[in-house]
């Protein structure tokens, strides 16, 4: 049961009847009597909200910051239906209004549109279907919730998807299929073909046109059907939020968006992606990943703050790697990797190659130069010494032939699609 | 069926606790107000034992055969002393009326008085109040028949008027002559009736409800009912409220700051200047083509003409530094870089 504003209107024009007309407590009791009786009336009149029905449709995966609709349909067995309806979604599905005026004759259904514009990845769940039925008089309402189950999976935004025209540029130069002024920058053996001019002559197979009617040349072409395994750190130091030019955001969100760059470029050269995101387990895994399938598996996870389990991890890729990959390690340059990856490297090193990727704090670097007084440089000796730890670490991992990319979150992306294309380039797939 | 909204049955079992629990206070409110007598303790109250209560005056009085009779609404005063405490929260006309019927009326600082006198100690001056001799008086001056004390003690008729009522309190009962002067006031009578004023007897005035037609008193009620069920109307909620959850999220540079903050507290300034030398030479070894871990003084001498001795100092003096000495280390290792950076 819910009142409107008409009964306390009622009652303060009461006010006027009790002063002027009926100044003794009867007065009151008749008119609140009155008042009691029209609410009654109200609420027996009333359309029935707990018979109703309800079922969703619509979207159920949306892009971060992207608007997505979402139906409801009520039908109403019973009386018609006057009222409001309070669709309620956390705030973070950011609904853009969740409360319509409904008016859903008797035996008939009406369809809802809600749009949301989910503000943070991840499943955004509805809540609660609240419906607040007036009766004729508008006095009183009968009120009620249901339970409507829907999710919809808000999808990391993939901002860096604007880095992919230039990188793409580049795949195609190192594949040949582009003309450059450079040489194919292939390094595996692709075919023989019939020279033409404009071909460089010390691409000439002279063993090959002897043999022939006409001048053959050789192709390259950049490896293939590599594979690369992208491992994604959940574990605490993911947790840390670092600001970037989109806002503080976690180093998790930042650490997904290069993933999902690597991915896909790797897949426009025809590498074959396997993810894994693991802190203490694994906590997603994705074999001969596509990009639609790798946003999916990423959404719906967050940091937790447990120490990352490398031995695990590395246990984990060594078992579903059988080949030779590029194993990417999207984490953080911790002390505490010293103690946890440093020792297990020697086994993992001599199977793939590892490429350790991790988003630095530009709050790190501003405290660094921080000088003036006697706070900022103390500021300053902090922030240079765990700057100091990460380039020992860089050079520790350098050491066991491990390529490391540290880079500020809004470059990290770019970065890191770099080294992979650099890789690519020098046939150390 | 989904729908989750409360029947009477679950309304009842969620509703009884709190119901419990107003009863429960209702109750102990009641009770509570029951078993507390009234409170003892106010300025110039008899059974004050504070320094400004009166229980010293109303003791020696007992002693000297006076019955003291403590009330808030003095009506039998016939043949007796009124000594009234606060007479201006009394309507005017009944205090005229009490004094009248009593023997004798003691007021103490009535408004309005001639004007403001210090407190202090004077000598009577007047055979009204001769047998106690010096007593504290003072607050305000009054014009009178009899008048003792630079006018702050007058009596007209059977009223006396005092300005000051420090000769009645605990604190001051023992000064001079006060006592005496207390008792040769209050003691004229075998009877003496304190009047202590209370909000019932300043109900005589006429206040504002007084004015208001009784219409609208009733009036006023519907109002409150009308008040009460617009907040029923604003309070109900469509739905209830729905929680976020929050993901964990860290800055990630709180622990340098820790770190910082720690460096600060112990004084660790030898520490914090190894470290920016260290960081110093890390950034200028690459730049000069020195191998990373060697000394590059030399090299920078070589390049800025600054003599070898002093570039290895300020990179690697191990003298221990204070607070002072670190910013300016800071600021001069800053300046040395930059002329390396330059050359």
């Amino acid at each position: 049961m819910a009142l409107t504003g008409r009964a306390g209107l009622l009652a303060l024009i009461g006010v006027f009847v009790v002063g002027l007309l009926l100044p003794s407590w009867q007065g009151i009791l008749v008119l609140f009597g009155l008042l009691v009786l029209c609410v009654a009336v109200d609420l027996l009149l009333a359309g029935g909200v707990r018979r109703l029905t309800f079922s969703r449709a619509g979207a159920t995966s949306v892009r971060t910051g992207e608007p997505c609709v979402v139906q409801l349909t009520v039908h109403n067995p019973g009386r018609r239906l006057r009222g409001v309806l309070r669709d309620a979604w956390a705030p973070s599905a950011g609904v853009v209004a969740d409360r319509v005026a409904v008016d859903v004759p008797a035996g008939g259904s009406r369809v809802l549109s809600f749009e949301l514009r989910p503000l943070r990845r991840g499943d955004r769940t509805a809540d609660r279907v609240t419906v607040r039925s007036h009766g004729p008089l508008g006095i009183a309402a009968r009120q009620g919730s249901h339970v409507v189950p829907w999710i919809v999976r808000a999808l990391p935004p993939f901002h860096s998807r604007r880095h992919l025209p230039p990188l793409l540029e580049r795949l195609r130069e190192l594949d040949g299929r582009r003309a450059s002024l450079i040489r194919g920058a292939g390094t595996e053996f692709d075919s023989l073909r019939a020279y033409v001019i404009g071909d460089d002559v010390r691409s000439i197979d002279w063993r090959a046109s002897a043999r022939s009617p006409d001048v053959v040349v050789r192709t390259w072409r950049p490896e293939r059907d590599r594979q690369v395994t992208i491992v994604l750190d959940t574990a605490r130091t993911s947790a840390g939020r670092v600001d970037g030019a989109l806002g503080g955001l976690p180093r998790l969100d930042t650490a997904m968006d290069a993933a999902l760059l690597l991915s896909a470029l790797a897949s426009q050269a025809r590498d074959q992606i396997d993810f894994l995101a693991f802190s203490q387990q694994v906590r997603a895994s994705v074999p001969r990943a596509t990009l639609p399938v790798l946003v999916q598996a990423m959404a719906p996870l967050e940091a937790e703050l447990v120490e990352f389990d490398a031995r695990g991890a590395v246990s984990e890729v060594l078992r579903r790697a059988g080949r030779r990959s590029l194993v990417v390690l999207l984490t953080s340059l911790e002390p505490s990797m010293e103690h946890g990856l440093l020792p297990l490297l020697p086994a993992l090193a001599t199977r793939h190659h590892l490429l350790v990727a991790s988003v630095s704090d530009p709050a790190v670097h501003a405290m660094a130069a921080g000088r003036g007084d006697l706070e900022a440089v103390y500021a300053a000796a902090a922030a240079e010494r765990t700057l100091a730890e990460r380039r020992r670490l860089t050079a520790l991992l350098a050491r066991h032939g491990v390529d490391v990319v540290d880079a500020l979150p809004d470059d990290l992306p770019r970065a890191l699609a770099d080294r992979y294309l650099s890789l690519k380039a020098a046939g150390k797939l | 069926m989904t729908a989750v909204s409360p029947d009477a049955g679950r309304i009842w079992t969620a509703a009884r606790g709190p119901l419990l629990i107003g009863v429960i206070i209702l109750f102990a409110a009641v009770v509570i107000t029951l078993l507390r007598g009234s409170g003892e303790g106010g300025a110039l109250d008899p059974r004050s034992f504070r320094p400004e209560g009166s229980h010293a005056v109303a003791r020696l009085l007992e002693q000297n055969g006076v019955r003291v009779e403590l009330t808030d609404n003095a009506s039998a005063v016939d043949g007796a002393t009124l000594f009234v405490t606060q007479p201006n929260l009394i309507d005017p006309r009944r205090l005229a009326d009490l004094s009248g019927r009593a023997s004798s009326t003691v007021l103490l600082a009535p408004s309005p008085g001639l004007r403001r006198l210090e407190v202090g100690t004077r000598q009577p001056g007047c055979p009204l109040a001769d047998g106690a001799g010096a007593a504290t008086t003072g607050g305000f001056t009054y014009e009178g028949e009899q008048s003792c004390y630079d006018s702050t003690l007058v009596r007209t008729g059977t009223v006396t008027t005092i300005g000051y009522g420090g000769i009645f309190t605990n604190r001051d009962i023992d000064e001079e002559g006060n006592a005496a002067l207390a008792l040769s006031l209050l003691g004229q009578h075998e009877r003496l009736v304190w009047y202590v004023p209370s909000a019932a007897d300043r109900s005589q005035q006429k206040s504002l409800t007084d004015l208001v037609p009784d219409g609208w008193k009733y009036g006023a009620l519907q109002l409150g009912v009308a008040v009460v069920l617009l907040a029923v109307w604003r309070a109900r909620r469509l739905g209830r409220v729905v929680p976020e959850p929050l993901p964990v999220v860290v800055r990630a540079a709180e622990t340098v700051e820790g770190r910082a903050r720690l460096y600060r507290r112990s004084h660790a300034a030898s520490h914090a200047a190894s470290v920016l030398r260290q960081a110093t030479r890390d950034r200028l070894a690459p730049l000069l083509g020195v191998p990373p871990g060697d000394d590059p003084s030399e090299e920078i001498a070589r390049r800025t003409s600054r003599p070898v001795t002093s570039v290895r100092a300020l990179l690697y003096d191990r003298e221990p530094v204070d607070d002072r000495g670190l910013v300016a280390l800071a600021a001069s290792l800053d300046a040395l870089e930059n002329e390396v950076r330059k050359a």
